[in-house]
């Protein structure tokens, strides 16, 4: 039974030192260690780092002797979006890992696949931590760190049982709070509009 | 009677001017800038009455969660939409045109209850707007071309570009809201839109029209974009989607998660 782990790192500026990270040997053997068949990764535009990570990884692989059981695919940018990607990794009960994007983590989610957000910290602003300790915190995501990813890969089997739903199953009719419709009615005076 | 002798024309003189220009255009900010929270509702609007929504689309992030936001969109209620899309945003200007699709394809599922939506190519229009600063531009030059997007953000909030002649003449009306999640021309076109309202061009103050809505990215957990900041004082509705940004800057409204 085939499992696939998908990497995206960003197209424009692509998050280099994820990619050494997923393919390092600490990362390698929890891989092998959770059964994990296939690593794709989406590079951008870091296609050289990519090339010379996957070599490395994959000699790890033979020395191991486990070059069977673990094969390493890449591409640069998929341009009608990751959800085809994402689809495999459900199929496939895998997991994903992502930078801290806004936009990977939403389609992601929609997907209600385990994933790893692991936030660039050698940007200046450090609201992408905040967004993934936030996402941790409320069991939606597992917050990985670039320089140690081990333990979250190994974390994500059980993190499956426990992962919270996204969006919340606030919205729609159980909703607490307004949905966004509900301001736009709200602002412009569309207020009893479905009590009619 | 003499012309004014022109010792009238003293430094004093323009200080007292300027201080009197400068009292008036205080005035006129706070009576058209909204309360701290809001509170008043406006005036009960009639189904099936005319309503035209701006929607300003940024880069990949900023559009993929404005659509996310528009996900319920009634098109019923909200009957022409103008989408703002920063020139050379192909992405962009695909997304906007697949959500309209797909409220067309929603439409024929929904078989004979289709009557009353207000779908098709006369209901929605792109503009496209230049950049108010491209990736690497000179930090001299960004005020003139600054300006440039600014002036070109009063013609879609004036008239929508393809207003054709299927639709109403209501709808070239100015926008009744205006929904931005904050991309940098998200702030030029408010500006231009507060401009509007500050002179009452077309009674875009009397008439309560061009409110605004800001929604905070859901990337933002702890502390506001560079945007919301700029924003937080003059848009109608700042919300955010995380509880520890609840009540920044006085405004801030938290929503829980929309996208």
């Amino acid at each position: 039974m085939s499992k696939l782990c998908f990497v995206t790192t960003g197209a424009t500026a692509p998050f280099t030192k994820l990619i050494v990270s997923v393919l390092s040997t600490p990362s390698l053997d929890a891989f092998l260690q959770c059964e994990v068949t296939h690593i794709f990764i989406q590079y951008g535009t870091a296609k050289d780092v990519y090339e010379t990570s996957a070599q490395a990884a994959r000699a790890y692989l033979k020395q191991k002797g486990a070059e069977e059981k673990l094969e390493i695919d890449g591409m640069d940018f998929d341009s009608s979006g990751l959800s085809k990607q994402f689809k495999l990794v459900q199929e496939t009960q895998g997991l994903a890992i992502s930078h801290a994007g806004s936009g990977s983590i939403l389609v992601a989610l929609r997907f209600q696949v385990p994933l790893i957000v692991v936030p660039n910290t050698a940007l200046l602003d450090n609201h992408q931590e905040e967004l993934a300790v936030a996402m941790d915190r409320a069991n939606y995501v597992i917050h990985g760190n670039v320089d140690n990813l081990a333990p979250a890969i190994k974390a994500f089997e059980d993190f499956r049982a426990k992962m919270a739903q996204f969006p919340p199953i606030t919205a729609g009719k159980q909703r607490q709070s307004k949905s966004f419709a509900d301001v736009m009615d709200e602002t412009v005076g569309f207020t009893d509009f479905n009590n009619e | 009677m003499a012309p004014p002798s022109a010792a009238l024309y003293t430094p004093t003189f323009f200080l007292a001017l300027l201080t009197t220009l400068l009292l008036c255009a205080s005035l006129r900010l706070l009576a058209i800038l909204p309360d701290t929270r809001f509170s008043s509702p406006p005036p009960r609007r009639k189904s099936g009455s005319s309503t035209r929504i701006l929607i300003v689309l940024g880069s990949g992030g900023h559009t993929q969660e404005m659509l996310y936001l528009l996900k319920d969109l009634d098109p019923r209620k909200y009957t022409h939409r103008t989408w703002v899309v920063s020139s050379g945003d192909a992405f962009s200007v695909g997304r906007a045109v697949a959500f309209e699709k797909a409220l067309e394809e929603k439409a024929e599922g929904e078989g004979e209850q289709v009557r009353g939506w207000n779908i098709g190519s006369a209901h929605y229009d792109i503009a496209i707007v230049p950049r108010a600063r491209k990736i690497h531009q000179s930090l001299i030059t960004t005020p003139f071309s600054s300006l440039y997007c600014l002036w070109a953000c009063f013609r879609p909030l004036l008239i929508p570009t393809t207003s054709s002649s299927t639709s109403s003449i209501t709808d070239a009306d100015l926008p009744d809201l205006i929904i931005t999640n904050g991309p940098a021309t998200a702030c030029i076109l408010i500006l231009a839109s507060l401009i509007l309202k500050f002179f009452n061009v077309q009674g875009a103050s009397s008439r309560g029209k061009c409110k605004t809505i800001y929604a905070e990215s859901f990337a933002r957990v702890k502390t506001l974009s560079l945007s919301g900041k700029l924003l937080v004082r003059v848009v109608d509705r700042f919300l955010v989607q995380w509880d520890g940004l609840d009540g920044v800057g006085g405004r801030a409204e938290f929503v829980g998660i929309l996208v």
